[in-house]
């Protein structure tokens, strides 16, 4: 496997083993494709393949505490509707075997990276790090909201 | 997008989705990505730039239709609201 240096890997595993608490589950949402065809729109997936790679590498490293569900999105499109996912590959990191609420839409590599370590060490230890203000803030919601960032690797 | 994921974990009603821009195009250009990080609120109300986390808050507060004091209201050279 190509994608992720086995250094890096070793790395992953002593991070996640001082940093991860609780339990995490991913859910990838992912259509068969290859990473080696140039497939017209809405054919296949081209990053689908790299997405499960690096879900299956942040379940390698902690596999006693993360665990990873994969939904082909082509097989099952009344899960990926449920589970409001618009398009593939996309991994949602939550606690529980229930689909999470923060979402990586697209291969997240570059900076993307390292927030999708961040939200599995966060979602282990429950840990939000927000102000008591920003609290009391949000819980003026009372309807779900959506919170869509666009990033890139650079 | 850290921001917006803790912002998930702290709040039931938070979906934080973190989309790379160059795989998805047409989205991109359908919500008028020039810059990142750009943010969408409930697909409306858009901002660029890192925020303070107050001023984050407050945004996607304004975003989803919740009153906000001034004080707090997004502004500065790094800021477009839109949407």
């Amino acid at each position: 496997m190509g994608l992720i240096p086995e250094h890096v890997r070793a790395q992953l595993k002593a991070r996640f083993d001082l940093r991860l608490s609780g339990p995490v589950h991913l859910t990838l949402y992912t259509r068969p494709g290859s990473s080696r065809l140039i497939l017209p729109a809405g054919v296949g997936c081209a990053t689908c393949e790299d997405a499960r790679q690096m879900a299956e590498l942040l379940r390698d490293a902690a596999p006693e505490k993360v665990t990873l569900d994969v939904v082909d999105t082509s097989r099952d499109p009344d899960r990926a509707r449920a589970d409001r996912v618009d398009d593939v590959p996309t991994i949602a990191v939550g606690a529980n075997t229930e689909a999470g609420r923060i979402r990586f839409q697209g291969l997240p590599t570059g900076t993307e990276f390292p927030a999708l370590i961040d939200a599995v060490e966060r979602v282990s230890r429950t840990e939000h790090d927000l102000s008591a203000a920003s609290l009391v803030e949000l819980g003026k919601l009372t309807e779900p909201a959506e919170v869509m960032v666009f990033a890139t690797p650079t | 997008m850290s921001l917006a994921n803790r912002m998930a974990l702290a709040s039931p009603q938070i979906r934080a989705l973190c989309i790379e821009a160059n795989e998805f195009p047409r989205l991109s250009a359908e919500f008028g990505v020039r810059g990142v990080p750009h943010t969408v609120v409930n697909r409306g109300g858009a901002f660029v730039g890192a925020l303070p986390e107050r001023v984050f808050v407050a945004a996607v507060l304004e975003g989803a239709g919740i009153p906000v004091e001034e004080s707090a209201a997004p502004s500065g050279p790094s800021t477009e609201l839109s949407g």
